[in-house]
């Protein structure tokens, strides 16, 4: 069976190729292809400097809203709700595309202490494999989805931008650690996007396994992977699969144990962060029915 | 001469066996002797030793300069001379030298036996003080634990399983067994020989495995096959963890058939032993994986109390439905302080602490109760083939290394309770 296999795959390919060379000998070249100055490089070697210019710009009145949808940091009661729609909005596309991510960092210990973001943290962190960012960037930099969300009058709009110095494989590039981002038009809040990429230097020394981000943080195949599937906000999530071992390495093994953080206490009978100062006594968290949010606008291209 | 003179009998003194060079001090006349020999003979050792002593090296200019100082220590003080004298002596060098050793070695044994015991005793104690929990800001096990797809937490083992209260005494074989038995890996031979040596009955017996069933070893599909054979029990162990994981992930990716496409995709753990596993393992093999739990609650067993199969550990204080998975399945050691488990070997193992954490237990239930093991837990567990065969009053570890040569351990618990051993030798597997 595979011998005939074999046989006409050569013979195949061969097509495919002429084929393609007719192609793009008959259209007009594409449009990046031509541009002079882009950082972009398809020479097929990669540009050989860093940037000199930061692409992601954090607002000036908080650094973790995107000062073109904002200009002022959202109401407290507010800011958990957006945040929860947010994560679950970006989970959904990246799932509905079949875009491998998932959490890490402070949203993964949040995760650990029970499967909701921690209510004084904006900080959502995910991560993405190498080919996802590629597919990101070739189908959806700059598109928009819209979602219906219940209890919120026309929904919500986000945006899905990517750094084009994410080509940049190098952690020399530090102003543009941030790969992409997850903007959520209506309150400027985002999720940091990170891509985690082999680590070619550690790979040329006999680390077979060897991964990284521009974020200067370094990791191994099987840390991460084989992914798990957990929940994150009532939503389906990925986790890598030696959650404990990369938290306690973070974060210290006391981050899993400590139930006062932040001027909250995790309360363990109804296990949620609860505020400790009197005056913020009042329950930021909404109990009850999970308004979870609905895709309007069409993915056209799936990964796989 | 004068010195002598203080001698009962001179004749008996000049009797003595003198060495050569005493004749040439020119002190004594051998004359005596010399004429008869004999004489000298029978007389030799008539008197004690004390009364030929001489203290010649009083007077004797010969014997002024002991060889052994060559210092010239006559202008120091006396008991600087006496002190070097005694040091100098040979018999008090060699003594020096064995008080020395003694010394040294109950330094070393303080040191580095039983001092570490000892602290690492008083660690654990205060570890599990409930004082100290304030201090640290909690113990691992507050959280609300994270839930998996297709992963089993918890499991209760059908009660009409356990073997009996009371030892038959009248027939061996009536009544009903438990066999645990320690990580397989895929050794189907091995573990066919075990049950043999166990004189296994499908009837009366219930298999139950603490986990790596598959994996690394010859035959993984085989060993799953006899389990589900016989209706085994078992746990999710680590192996388990990561082949299921990795089966799960190619069957959503639909790259199960296509090993191209799945292997290209390298930065998804290198895994290629067990994705080639996973790809044997039919679905209902993976289904029945699936299924074993990472706890198994086996139940009350006479003289064990509360039974619990897990494959490499649990945190005591903690819930069965509350223990981290990730953790049960891997841990080796404990964070004292804070009682996060370890994948590493750097630190207390949780086998100690675990049983401190039930005598301290056993110890106050025994004053309000009068029956108290019945409310202790012993676990059965693996994974640790390191320190192989670990039976302790609350931990069982029967993981012994059989894929690496050593021997595949069953741990039979018969009708009252009545533990017994049974090993068989493995091949190494390690070189295939």
């Amino acid at each position: 069976m595979w011998i005939s296999t074999s046989r006409w795959l050569p013979g195949l390919y061969g097509l495919i190729s002429i084929m393609g060379g007719l192609a793009a000998a008959d259209t007009t070249p594409d449009f990046t292809s031509v541009r002079t100055k882009f950082v972009k490089d398809y020479s097929g070697t990669g540009p050989s400097e860093p940037a000199e210019e930061k692409y992601f710009h954090e607002s000036s009145f908080h650094y973790h809203y995107d000062g073109r949808y904002a200009e002022q940091e959202l109401p407290e009661e507010d800011t958990l709700p957006h945040l929860s729609q947010l994560i679950r909005t970006y989970l959904s596309t990246m799932a509905d595309l079949g875009a491998e991510t998932w959490i890490m960092h402070g949203t993964l210990l949040a995760w650990w202490w029970n499967q909701k973001i921690f209510p004084w943290d904006n900080d959502i962190d995910v991560q993405v494999s190498e080919p996802t960012i590629h597919f990101l960037d070739e189908y959806y930099n700059m598109t928009e989805h819209h979602f219906d969300i219940p209890g919120v009058e026309g929904g919500r709009t986000y945006l899905l931008e990517i750094n084009p110095n994410y080509v940049f494989r190098s952690i020399e590039d530090t102003m543009n650690v941030i790969d992409a981002r997850w903007i959520d038009t209506s309150s400027g809040l985002f999720i940091d996007i990170t891509a985690v990429r082999p680590d070619d230097d550690r790979r040329k020394k006999g680390d077979t396994g060897a991964l990284m981000c521009k974020d200067k943080h370094h990791f191994d195949e099987n840390d991460i992977f084989p992914l798990r599937n957990s929940r994150f906000e009532d939503f389906p999530v990925k986790i890598p699969f030696e959650y404990v071992k990369l938290l306690e390495e973070e974060y210290g093994p006391k981050a899993l144990t400590a139930t006062d953080f932040q001027d909250h206490h995790f309360n363990e009978e109804t296990l949620v962060w609860d505020p400790a100062t009197l005056e913020r006594k009042r329950s930021l968290r909404r109990r009850g029915a999970v308004d979870l949010p609905v895709r309007t606008t069409p993915l056209k291209y799936k990964m796989r | 001469m004068a010195r002598y003179s203080n001698f009962d009998n001179p004749n008996n003194f000049n009797n003595l066996d003198y060495t050569s060079d005493s004749s040439e001090d020119g002190l004594h006349s051998f004359n005596d002797n010399n004429n008869n020999p004999r004489s000298y003979r029978l007389t030799r050792y008539t008197r004690p030793l004390i009364s030929y002593v001489r203290n010649e090296w009083q007077t004797n200019p010969k014997y002024a300069i002991l060889p052994t100082t060559n210092v010239d220590t006559s202008d120091w003080p006396r008991w600087v001379q006496v002190l070097g004298s005694i040091v100098t002596a040979p018999r008090f060098r060699r003594y020096v030298v064995v008080y020395l050793s003694i010394l040294v070695s109950c330094w070393a044994g303080w040191k580095f036996l039983l001092l570490p015991r000892l602290e690492e005793h008083a660690a654990i104690l205060r570890a599990l003080d409930p004082q100290v929990k304030e201090e640290v800001g909690g113990w691992f096990g507050t959280n609300a634990l994270p839930r998996f797809d297709d992963m089993v937490q918890l499991r209760t083992l059908e009660p009409s399983l356990l073997p009996g209260e009371v030892a038959s005494e009248f027939d061996q074989h009536s009544g009903r067994r438990l066999i645990f038995i320690g990580d397989v890996h895929g050794c189907k031979d091995e573990l066919e020989r075990l049950l043999e040596e166990t004189s296994f009955n499908p009837d009366t017996d219930h298999l139950i495995f603490t986990g790596d069933l598959i994996n690394k070893g010859p035959d993984s599909v085989g060993v799953v096959d006899l389990a589900r054979k016989y209706s085994a029990s078992c746990v999710r162990g680590n192996h388990e963890d990561r082949v299921l994981s990795l089966r799960h992930n190619m069957v959503a990716a639909n790259t199960m058939n296509d090993e191209f496409l799945d292997d290209a995709n390298m930065h998804r753990g290198q895994y290629t032993r067990e994705r080639q596993l996973a790809r044997e393992l039919s679905d209902e093999q993976a289904d029945w994986l699936d299924t074993c739990p990472v706890v198994l609650n086996v139940g009350q067993i006479q003289d064990m109390g509360h039974v619990v199969v897990v494959h490499a550990g649990l945190v005591p204080g903690v819930e069965l439905d509350k223990q981290d998975p990730y953790s049960v399945m891997n841990m080796l050691t404990v964070d004292l302080d804070t009682h996060v488990p370890r994948a590493s070997r750097k630190g207390t193992k949780w086998t100690k602490f675990f049983n401190k954490h039930q005598s301290l237990l056993s110890d106050s239930l025994h004053e309000t109760f009068e029956n108290p093991e019945s409310m202790l837990t012993t676990v059965i567990y693996g994974h640790d083939s390191q320190s192989s065969l670990s039976l302790k009053t609350y931990t069982k570890g029967i993981d012994t290394g059989c894929f690496k040569g050593g021997k595949l351990t069953a741990l039979v618990v018969g009708d009252g309770g009545e533990q017994n051993l049974v090993q068989v030798r493995c091949n190494d597997h390690t070189k295939q």
